[in-house]
């Protein structure tokens, strides 16, 4: 354990790294499942006309 | 910065300021059993509702109840944590197991019951959004923060939160509540006091030493085998209203006279049975089955309604 200031502070264990990578890889997958939905759910929203415009 | 020199501020008492929980325990949060009966029920009240939603829709306006759910579920995690951790049943959850961080938890909760509620108004209406923003409301501070430690009727009264969402469902598809959608909320609060109570008596050393006042600890076991009893003989009848109003058909007719009465018999058993291991083994096997009950009424709704399985009866009501 090292002080940081005032805040006693404690390294991450290569476990608790691990652990935190995995919930990032989880976290990523939602975003990206946030993504497609509401692509899709815009899509059905507003309907196939929506691809149909000039550019 | 190194990895190995990035920080976590210490731990107290087993609990995590700042945690290094994995996903499956935000997962956990959430109360998933809960929210998959929240779905079945939601999705009850959507099948039933006279009128049809784009499946598109109607699957993301589950995805937000169920997420609104479970966010109401991680704010009743939040709040008693202090309690959690002083029954056995709850323990290991994540917050009084040292896995999450209360602060955590809250965050959560909040993000994502305010992300289901705006989700649900712009997939669904703005009443089925109000209306889950008032389930999570109902769950988390009146039911978790009021009524849970104050009075013995706190389950009966805060079973309204999980009796709301086929009232959602129903409101996702028409924009208004009918009689169907009230008819299955009054299934679901009647029948939460037999399920809750048959647990409470099983876990009435825990709740003391928390100090919840669940009606075991403060009316006593008899007069609460008593109240499972009367409950489920007005709960029965109320389940076989879908087929005689003619939203359900022979199916649900059969199915809902027939684990009705088996619902009565285990609630007769819990009330006769009252000592040693027999009692005990009478209350889960009621706790247990009324899982099931509750299950198979909205499965069959469900298959009726939606999948054209319905063998229609004569309207005997509405």
């Amino acid at each position: 354990m090292s002080e940081n200031g005032n805040r006693p502070v404690v390294a991450f264990s290569p476990e608790d790294m691990a652990r935190r990578r995995r919930r990032s890889v989880a976290l990523a997958l939602v975003l990206v499942g946030l993504v497609v939905f509401f692509f899709v759910v815009t899509l059905v929203k507003t309907g196939p006309a929506i691809m149909n415009r000039p550019l | 910065m190194s990895a190995a020199f990035d920080t976590i501020e210490t731990r107290s008492e087993g609990v995590a300021l700042t945690s290094t929980a994995e996903a499956r325990d935000f997962f956990a949060l959430l109360k998933p059993r809960v929210m998959f009966l929240v779905v079945v029920t939601a999705l009850g009240g959507m099948a039933t509702a006279p009128g049809a939603v784009h499946p598109v829709i109607g699957l993301a306006a589950l995805i937000a109840i169920a997420v609104g759910a479970g966010a109401s579920g991680c704010l009743n995690m939040w709040w008693d944590a202090d309690i959690d951790a002083l029954m056995t049943r709850t323990a290991k959850r994540p917050i009084p197991g040292g896995r999450v961080a209360p602060s955590e938890a809250l965050a959560f909760g909040l993000t994502l019951s305010v992300g289901s509620v705006i989700v649900l108004g712009l997939v669904a209406n703005l009443l089925a959004a109000a209306m889950l923003a008032f389930t999570i409301f109902f769950y988390a501070v009146v039911y978790s923060m009021w009524l849970k430690r104050s009075t013995s009727q706190n389950i009966v009264i805060g079973g309204a939160a999980g009796a709301f969402p086929p009232m959602i469902g129903e409101a996702v598809v028409t924009g208004d509540f009918g009689l169907h959608s009230l008819v299955l909320f009054a299934i679901i609060f009647l029948w939460t006091p037999p399920h809750f109570w048959a647990l409470a008596l099983v876990k009435a050393r825990d709740y003391a030493r928390a100090g919840v006042p669940m009606l075991p600890n403060v009316a006593g076991p008899a007069a609460t085998r008593r109240q499972i009893l009367a409950y489920s003989l007005v709960m029965a009848p109320v389940a076989v209203l879908p087929a005689l109003m003619g939203f359900a058909g022979l199916a649900y007719l059969v199915v809902s006279v027939v684990t009705g009465l088996a619902m009565i018999a285990l609630s007769v058993r819990v009330l006769r049975v009252s000592e040693g291991e027999a009692a005990y083994k009478a209350c889960h096997a009621l706790f247990g089955f009324s899982i099931l009950y509750l299950f198979l009424l909205f499965a069959v709704l469900l298959a009726e309604n939606s999948l054209g399985l319905m063998w229609a009866l004569p309207k005997v009501i509405g």
